[in-house]
C-alpha cells in the first residue's frame, strides 16, 4: 500500500486543502477590516447608482417608443397576481366543498390515520 | 517494501496505471457529465396547497401506513430553495420524515416579483407564516403544528413563535439559526452602517439581486469555489462524487433575491441594532421576546458552520422561555448538517427521536 507521505497524489490533495484553508483565513482577516467594508461598499454604491440612472434612461426611452412603462407593467402584474390569488382561493374552496360532500379530497388518496406512536425505547419527553 | 526514502517502489507501476485509468475516465465522464442534465431534485410527490406571490405551501404525500398526530411545517430560509431538504430519493430529509410517519408541509419561497419589493418583515412573520399554519390546521384537521426552521427560516420561526406564544405551535426545531448578529463577523462588516447605505441600495434596485446574495456567501470562503472545481476535476471519474457535486452546486448557486423592505429590516434591525438578541425587536408593532417561546425546542448547530458561526447561535437556548429545550452540536457545516451523508447519519435520526415522542 502506498504511504500517504510519499504518495504524490495525496500530497497534492493535502497541499490544495492547506492552500484553501490558508487563503480563506488570510482573506477573512482582510475582509474583517473597516477599510475593506469601505472599499466594497463604495464600489457597490457606484454600481447601484449607475443601475438607477440606467433604469431612468430606459424608462424615458420606452416612453418615447410608445411602449408600456415599468409602472404600467407592474400594475398589470399586480392585477394578474390578484387574479392568481383569487383562482387559488376558488380552487381551495372547491376542494373543501368536494371534501365536505364526498368525505375525501379531489384526486387525493385517503390519508393514513394519525395514530402513530414513537418506538417504545425512545423515552418520554421532559 | 519501502525504500530508504520511504517510497514504496513496488506500488509505483500500479499507481501509474490507476492514475492513467482515471485520466481516461475523466475525459469520458467529463464529456458525459457536461452533456447531460443533473439529477432531478425535489421530486418527492407533493401537492401545492397554496401559492401567493413569493410564497408556496406544499403538502407532501404520506409514505407510511399511519402518521403522527401533529403535522410538521418546515419554514425554508428566504435566500434559498427548499429542495436542499429534498435532494434525491435516499438523500431527502423530506422523504426521511415521511417514511418515519410524519405529515410534512413546507413553506417555500420563489423569487419575489418586482412589485413585491415592499414586502417587509411583518409580511413574512404576521402574514405568510400564520396563513400557512392556518392552512396546515385546516388541511390536517389538527390544531397543533410543529415548526422546523432552517437558517433564516429559523429566525422567522422564532419571531413567529415569540409573537404567537399562545399557539398553535407545539414544537419548534431550529437548524443553524443565528440570533446574535454581531457574531456574524463578516456579514456584520460587509453591512457596516458607516459605509453601507442600505436605503440607497433598496431605493435603487428594489429587490436585492440574487448575485449580490450569492457573492456575499461566497466571499465568506473565497477560495472554496476554485478548490471545489479542482476537486471536481480530480474526481470526475467518480459518478457519486459528480452527482453530489452537481446537486449541491446547483442548489448553492440557485440563490433567491430578497424583497427590498425585508432586506432593509434585516440590515437595520438585525445586522445594525442586533434587536433580536437585545430583546428590542418588534414586528408590525408587536414586541418580540424570545422568552415568550414556551414550547419544546431543539436547536441543531454545526461544528464547522462558516455562515452561522456557533457564537452567533449559542445564546438561543438560554434566551428561550421553554423548560423543555435542547441544543445539539453535530459535525458538519451549514449545509452538510441538514443534507448529505452527514445529515443522514447524524441530524435526521436525532431529530426523529426528539420529535417523535412530542408529536402524539
Amino acid at each position: 500500500m502506498t504511504d500517504k507521505i510519499t504518495d504524490p497524489v495525496a500530497l497534492w490533495q493535502k497541499m490544495i486543502g492547506e492552500m484553501e484553508k490558508g487563503f480563506n483565513s488570510f482573506a477573512t482577516k482582510a475582509m474583517e477590516t473597516p477599510e475593506f467594508s469601505q472599499a466594497m461598499n463604495r464600489a457597490g454604491g457606484v454600481a447601484a447608482g449607475a443601475q438607477r440612472q440606467f433604469g431612468d434612461l430606459m424608462e424615458k426611452y420606452l416612453l418615447s417608443m410608445n411602449l408600456p412603462s415599468r409602472e404600467q407593467m407592474t400594475g398589470i402584474a399586480e392585477r394578474l397576481q390578484s387574479i392568481e390569488g383569487q383562482l387559488g382561493e376558488i380552487k381551495s374552496m372547491l376542494s373543501q366543498m368536494s371534501a365536505a360532500s364526498s368525505g375525501s379530497q379531489i384526486g387525493a388518496a385517503p390519508r393514513p390515520p394519525r395514530t402513530k406512536r414513537p418506538p417504545p425505547d425512545s423515552g418520554e419527553p421532559k | 517494501m519501502n525504500a530508504p526514502t520511504g517510497l514504496d517502489l513496488a506500488s509505483i507501476p500500479e499507481r501509474i496505471q490507476s492514475e492513467v485509468q482515471r485520466a481516461i475516465m475523466r475525459s469520458i465522464k467529463g464529456v458525459e457529465d457536461f452533456s447531460t442534465s443533473g439529477p432531478t431534485l425535489g421530486s418527492t410527490p407533493k401537492d401545492v396547497l397554496h401559492s401567493r406571490g413569493t410564497m408556496s405551501l406544499y403538502h407532501y404525500r404520506p409514505m407510511s401506513d399511519e402518521i403522527y398526530r401533529v403535522p410538521v411545517l418546515i419554514v425554508m430560509a428566504t435566500t434559498n430553495r427548499g429542495y436542499i431538504l429534498d435532494l434525491v430519493p435516499g438523500q431527502s430529509f423530506i422523504e426521511f420524515l415521511l417514511k418515519r410517519g410524519y405529515d410534512v408541509y413546507m413553506l417555500d419561497w420563489s423569487a419575489p416579483r418586482p412589485e413585491e419589493k415592499s414586502l417587509g418583515m411583518e409580511d413574512y412573520v404576521l402574514d405568510f407564516i400564520p396563513d400557512c399554519v392556518r392552512r396546515v390546521q385546516q388541511d390536517s384537521g389538527e390544531q397543533d403544528v410543529s415548526v422546523i426552521g432552517y437558517c433564516f427560516g429559523g429566525v422567522l420561526s422564532l419571531l413567529y413563535g415569540s409573537i404567537f406564544g399562545d399557539g398553535p405551535m407545539k414544537n419548534l426545531i431550529c437548524f443553524t439559526t443565528p440570533i446574535d448578529f454581531r457574531e456574524m463577523k463578516l456579514f456584520s462588516n460587509f453591512s457596516d452602517r458607516r459605509y453601507f447605505d442600505v436605503d440607497r441600495l433598496v431605493d435603487s434596485v428594489g429587490n436585492v439581486p440574487p448575485e449580490m446574495i450569492l457573492s456575499s456567501f461566497e466571499m465568506l470562503r473565497p477560495a472554496s469555489r476554485t478548490v471545489s472545481q479542482i476537486q471536481l476535476w480530480e474526481n470526475i471519474w467518480n459518478d457519486e462524487f459528480v452527482k453530489s457535486y452537481r446537486m449541491f452546486d446547483r442548489w448553492a448557486t440557485d440563490t433567491l433575491p430578497l424583497a427590498g423592505e425585508y432586506f432593509r429590516a434585516i440590515t437595520k434591525d438585525l445586522m445594525w441594532d442586533n434587536k433580536l438578541f437585545n430583546d428590542t425587536m418588534s414586528v408590525g408593532g408587536r414586541a418580540v421576546k424570545l422568552e415568550n417561546i414556551k414550547v419544546p425546542i431543539l436547536h441543531a448547530v454545526a461544528e464547522h458552520d462558516h455562515i452561522v458561526p456557533y457564537d452567533a447561535a449559542k445564546h438561543l437556548i438560554t434566551k428561550i422561555g421553554s423548560e423543555d429545550k435542547e441544543e445539539v452540536m453535530l459535525k458538519g457545516g451549514h449545509v452538510s448538517l441538514v443534507a448529505g451523508a452527514n445529515a443522514i447519519k447524524r441530524l435526521w435520526p436525532k431529530l426523529d427521536t426528539w420529535l417523535g415522542k412530542r408529536s402524539t
